[in-house]
């Protein structure tokens, strides 16, 4: 697969060149719609770009690219857009945008033309990096040491005072080994001189690494030639870098216990923890995952407790202990940061680590390298003037309408505004606001970001860039990733460039001339399901939303099954009773549990029941609901995302399209076609639940998982029988319902095909309830729990007795077993009462199953609360 | 120079109306070394027995106890016990008052040494205290540029004594200062909260200090063990002389009848016992009791 017939650097053929000028003729000349080439205009002046020379020629880093692009055409760029799309949204990359509801669902943007820096322009900027990262490591160092820097008078005491990420709790903290600091970025733009410029520092738990990967995955796949004629930098070793120094940083001489701490599924940035934590091959775990006992750190796992060495943060340090910072947290471990402390375990970034985060730093960072290093910093910040400071204070009140005006901590609440935006009362009172607090204001001077081209509508335009780097501490100093993540803004000169503001990202390209040479081995290369197979032990959390990720799939599908059935009944050449219409509905509302729905529905209710079939498929709001248990079951899919194959994260997706589609697929109603209309969601659940049988290694997850299904179908079984059998009915509808339950049991086929030689009610609840060689049936869902209790079991040797779980799968096996299909069929008193016995009993040992495996397994966490309540106001 | 030597027995209980499965504890309970109090042992008893204990000194020199509790409990009881010897303070009848207010406010802009610099972190907004107009308003009537510190800082002392209700339940330690300032009512943490909030406001470094003080019986009359309370009162730091404690509740500098646990920024700073619980319940109920015995071989 070729995109591009060009080896790099050759001159182009000079045939194509004509046969562009033929083609904007054709394009004038004719009806012919061939494609627009792809050309990116020199920018008007005003517009400052990093492709052109001021000889208006292009740069020779840019230039094979663009002739590539050119080459490939509109239409072609525009499918492979459509592709990387097509893999972001099936590998689940998602970057949550706030407030947008229960179930976070934001598309991870990506610009398919890459950031491009040549590889000497890169040597000078890596090595501004890496100065960088070695002076905010001992800045670090110095504010929970010595503070020597407010000694010497290299930064006025108040910059560090009060600012709100300095966390006296964490003074004397050290790390192992040497470094402080172990992860570094940069935001940086490019001046229209060519210097790069930093904006801020990322020092708290910086995001975006894993979105660089994965962004590079799909470049990779969409543009594998251009990619590789380019010999662009590989990320790779980046990656192993962290790794190691992750490893490394294990206070424990046994094998190291590395984790990645998430705030959860609803944090922006959780597919990257998950992404992050599977490329590393560390679990991934929330804060009720961890627990301190005994001094140390633990993971609850199913083997029980296992001790943590090592914790990567992706939670905000003033988070992660309500005992000793914020209190209100949720996110945080109880006692971890004396624990850290002692030394027992070792968190990267270090707590505390946020101050490095006080733009007031980049006034003051000449004055601290000179402290520190001896010299002034080679990359150069933005002119950042603090308020704190009474001739900056001046300068700010009379130029507000060129400053952007910052707080110094991102937690107070306040944003960034530039000055020109506001009003003059609004100047006014930002005035009255600094001069209250001058200490917590910032402002800097707005750089022009310089343009690169971005496809926007078929045409490559300029659009303004700005870039964040990341280093990693390795050896005596630090490893820079090659490039970074580059960001785009939505329109020409615009400033504000964000995720939450839906920007686009692109992938960042160190070109070399000469292909690199790959030296490092790639370990990392594990397929999902080694992956998994590594994953031994597993947060008992993610274990137990597997287990309801079975049951909410089973739920939502046995759902959907019999809605079909009753649809097709009702709806059916053949007309119904209406007591068969009862029984049907009111079957309905029983199975998915949406009572009181047709229980007491009136006749002309009974008649006309569309409205509320509608309402229990789409209703959100309504507990049992399809809707709602595919809501439930994206959630359990979220929080075990790390554990699930590619492949059933492209069904999950497929599943939350349906979802917000539905109202469009249901808008003409079910009678006409229900299985069309429905069909969107079976479908998908089909594929997940075989996925779930023939992609998953059969591990602890897999078990759990399985375990949730079969008691889910259980119960539903037992529904089913329950409302169409028992009732005592005339012949011709007991006709119907046994037809509908063995239709939304998927056993009407191996009815029919022994029905010459066996055929009513006793031979279909037979199938049903007996059968061990149907998937189906109840008897095979008991058999199952047990084969998979028995395989958990092996864990726990040394037990002779019967384990509780074993007792009670036991006595519902050989109850079915024992029972006899004509005794179960007998009316008395109008009631079939040998069948809602043994329901009723079978019913009851499940529920102690399932609670049995749910004391066992899962963790019961009670809510911690506070001793004392205390304000946190920073 | 007159010491006195003092035990101190300082009881916590909490009683859960649920059963505590486990807990997680930071207390403030061991009195520091300061330049007028030393002290001399100290021991913290805690029923259930902890898994796990640690002591140090944290980051404004104050005595950090940590503990981790893995017994299921209804019923927690910290019991400090420790004795101190405490100094008077060192000037009471001062023939000169020192530097003036407007000559201070420069002393803290321009001063280079170290103690100045660290003791600049105390003239900024903590969790607990933010400076507001409203409390600059009610500190300003106190000081004028001309006027020595020390007399600015004792009026001001005498003020809150005399304008502010003693009120035990009035507040909580959550109550702001803001309606301590509007209803003129509170304790003595209130009492130092707003103190040091006026000294701050009025740009004076100023600390919250927590601590004990020894009451005595009516005369004639056999002191009732327990009958002591925890006390807290404020440091601010004078130029050429360092941290001077006033007591706005009683106003009165600290003599040998103060008793310092810890000092901080605010009350979260010293909070005696904090932590997080996992159960217990609903309102848990809080007993504390305090014993101050003047040891006679003084």
């Amino acid at each position: 697969m070729s995109d591009s017939p060009y080896p790099q650097n050759q001159p182009l053929p000079q045939v194509q060149l004509q046969s562009q000028a033929q083609l904007q003729g054709t394009v004038q000349g004719t009806q012919k719609a061939e494609p627009p080439i792809l050309h990116y205009p020199r920018p008007p002046a005003g517009v400052s770009d990093q492709v052109y020379q001021a000889d208006g020629a292009i740069k020779p880093e840019w230039n094979y690219l663009l002739e590539s692009l050119k080459d490939l055409g509109v239409n072609a760029l525009n499918e492979r857009q459509e592709k990387a799309r097509r893999i972001l949204r099936d590998d689940g990359v998602t970057y949550n945008i706030y407030d947008e509801g229960i179930v976070p669902n934001g598309q991870w943007e990506l610009d398919l033309v890459p950031a491009i820096i040549g590889s000497e322009d890169w040597a000078k900027i890596e090595s501004g990096l890496l100065e960088r990262a070695e002076l905010f490591n001992l800045i670090l160092r110095d504010f929970y040491g010595p503070r020597n820097l407010l000694k010497q008078l290299s930064l006025p005491a108040e910059a560090l005072y009060g600012h709100g990420g300095f966390l006296r709790a964490c003074q004397g903290i050290q790390m192992p080994g040497e470094h402080e600091l172990i992860l570094h970025s940069v935001d940086m733009i490019r001046a229209p001189d060519g210097s790069m410029c930093v904006l801020s520092d990322r020092a708290q738990a910086p995001s975006g690494a894993g979105y660089v990967l994965e962004n590079r995955t799909v470049m990779s796949r969409v543009f594998p030639s251009i990619f590789r004629d380019s010999h662009v930098h590989r990320l790779a070793s980046f990656f192993q870098r962290l790794r190691q120094k992750l490893i490394s940083l294990s206070p424990s001489e046994n094998q190291a216990r590395v984790v990645v701490l998430t705030p959860g599924a609803h944090n922006e940035t959780y597919f990257e923890h998950s992404y992050i934590s599977n490329y590393l091959g560390f679990p991934l775990v929330q804060s009720g995952d961890l627990v301190v006992r005994n001094g140390f750190v633990w993971m609850k796992s199913l083997e029980g407790l296992g001790r943590v060495d090592v914790i990567l943060r992706r939670v905000d340090d003033v988070f992660c202990d309500p005992v000793e910072l914020r209190s209100d947290s949720h996110l945080g471990v109880p006692g971890l940061l004396d624990v850290i402390r002692s030394g027992r375990v070792v968190m990267a970034n270090p707590l505390g680590s946020g101050v490095l985060e006080n733009p007031i730093l980049l006034k003051y960072l000449p004055a601290i390298s000179k402290q520190l290093l001896g010299r002034e910093p080679r990359l150069s910040s933005v002119r950042t003037y603090w308020s704190g400071d009474e001739h900056d204070l001046n300068y700010i009140c009379t130029n507000l309408n060129n400053l952007i005006i910052k707080p110094i901590y991102r937690g107070s609440g306040q944003r960034s505004v530039w000055g020109g935006d506001l009003s003059q009362s609004e100047q006014d009172e930002l005035k009255a606001k600094i001069r209250a607090k001058p200490i917590q204001f910032v402002a800097q001077e707005r750089i022009e970001k310089t343009h690169i081209p971005t496809l926007v509508k078929g045409a490559l335009e300029p659009r303004p860039a700005i870039l964040r780097t990341f280093a990693v501490a390795a050896d005596s100093s630090y490893i820079v990733m090659p490039g970074g993540m580059t960001r785009v803004g939505l329109g020409v000169g615009q400033q504000l460039i964000s995720m939450q503001a839906g920007c686009p990202s692109k992938d960042t390209w160190v070109t070399a001339t000469e292909p690199e040479r790959v030296v490092e081995l790639h370990t990392q290369e594990a397929s999902q399901a080694e992956q998994e197979a590594l994953l031994v032990s597993l947060p008992s959390r993610v274990v137990e939303n597997l287990f309801w990720l079975g049951r909410y799939a089973e739920r939502a599908e046995a759902s959907l099954r019999i809605l079909r059935t009753v649809f097709m009944l009702i709806n059916s050449e053949q007309a119904i009773t209406k007591e068969s219409q009862k029984v049907l509905l009111r079957s309905i509302t029983e199975i998915t549990g949406t009572q009181p729905g047709f229980l007491n529905a009136t006749d002309e209710q009974l008649a006309n029941p569309e409205k509320e079939l509608l309402l229990i498929i789409k209703d959100g709001n309504r507990p049992g609901s399809v809707r709602s248990s595919l809501n439930s079951l994206l959630f359990c899919a979220d929080e075990s995302k790390e554990l699930l194959s590619s492949d059933t994260i492209r069904v999950i997706n497929d599943i939350r399209d349906a979802l917000d589609n539905l109202e469009v697929s249901l808008a003409s109603g079910l009678s006409s076609a229900p299985e069309e209309a429905l069909d969107p969601l079976v479908i998908p659940l089909l594929a997940l639940s075989g996925l779930m049988q023939e992609s998953m290694v059969r591990g602890v997850g897999w078990h759990f998982m399985d375990m949730g299904r079969r008691v889910e179908r259980a119960i539903q079984i037992m529904k089913t029988v329950t409302t169409l059998i028992t009732p005592v009915v005339d012949k011709a509808d007991n006709e119907t319902l046994l037809h509908a339950m063995l239709r939304s049991m998927e056993v009407l086929i191996t009815y029919r095909r022994h029905s010459r030689a066996r055929a009513g009610l006793g031979f279909g609840l037979e199938l049903v309830m007996l059968d061990p060689n149907n998937p189906r049936s109840l008897i095979f869902q008991f058999e199952q729990l047990q084969n998979h209790f028995s395989v958990l079991r092996k864990n726990d040797p040394g037990l002779r007795e019967l384990a509780e779980e074993d007792r009670v799968l036991l006595e519902a096996i050989t109850s079915l077993k024992l029972s006899r299909i004509a005794q179960l069929l007998e009316v008395k008193d109008s009631s079939r009462s040998n069948l809602t016995t043994l329901l009723t009993q079978l019913n009851r040992l499940l529920s102690d199953f399932s609670n049995l495996v749910s004391d066992k397994y899962f963790d019961h966490r009670i809510d911690p609360q506070q001793l004392v309540t205390t304000f946190w106001g920073e | 120079m007159p010491f006195m030597r003092y035990k101190v027995t300082h009881t916590t209980q909490y009683k859960y109306a649920a059963r505590v499965s486990n807990c997680f504890n930071l207390a403030n309970l061991i009195p520091k070394n300061t330049p007028r109090q030393k002290c001399i042992n100290s021991r913290i008893t805690v029923l259930p027995k902890p898994t796990h204990t640690s002591q140090r000194t944290d980051y404004f020199g104050n005595q950090s106890y940590h503990f981790e509790i893995q017994t299921p409990h209804t019923e927690l009881t910290i019991k400090a016990e420790s004795e101190i010897q405490v100094q008077e303070s060192s000037s009471d009848l001062r023939l000169d008052l020192g530097m003036n207010y407007g000559d201070a406010l420069k002393f803290f802009k321009q001063n280079t040494s170290l103690e100045v610099i660290k003791a600049r972190e105390f003239i900024l907004d903590s969790p607990m205290i933010k400076v507001t107009e409203a409390l600059a308003e009610y500190a300003r009537p106190s000081f004028s540029l001309s006027r020595p510190l020390y007399t600015c800082v004792t009026e001001l002392t005498r003020r809150i004594y005399e304008d502010f209700q003693y009120t035990p339940g009035f507040t909580t330690i959550a109550t702001p200062l803001s309606e301590v300032l509007e209803h003129r009512r509170g304790v003595c943490q209130d009492f130092a909260h707003l103190e040091v909030a006026c000294l701050r406001a009025m740009g004076i470094p100023a600390k919250y200090v927590s601590g004990y003080m020894e009451t005595l019986p009516p005369p004639g009359q056999q002191k009732l063990v327990g009958a002591d309370a925890t006390h807290a009162w404020v440091a601010y730091f004078s130029p050429n002389e360092g941290w001077l404690e006033f007591d706005p509740t009683n106003d009165l500098r600290a003599s040998n009848q103060h008793i310092v646990t810890a000092e901080g920024r605010d009350y979260y700073d010293v909070t005696p016992v904090k932590g997080v619980i996992f159960g217990g319940g609903k309102g848990p109920i809080l007993s504390v009791s305090v014993d101050v015995a003047r040891q006679l071989n003084s």
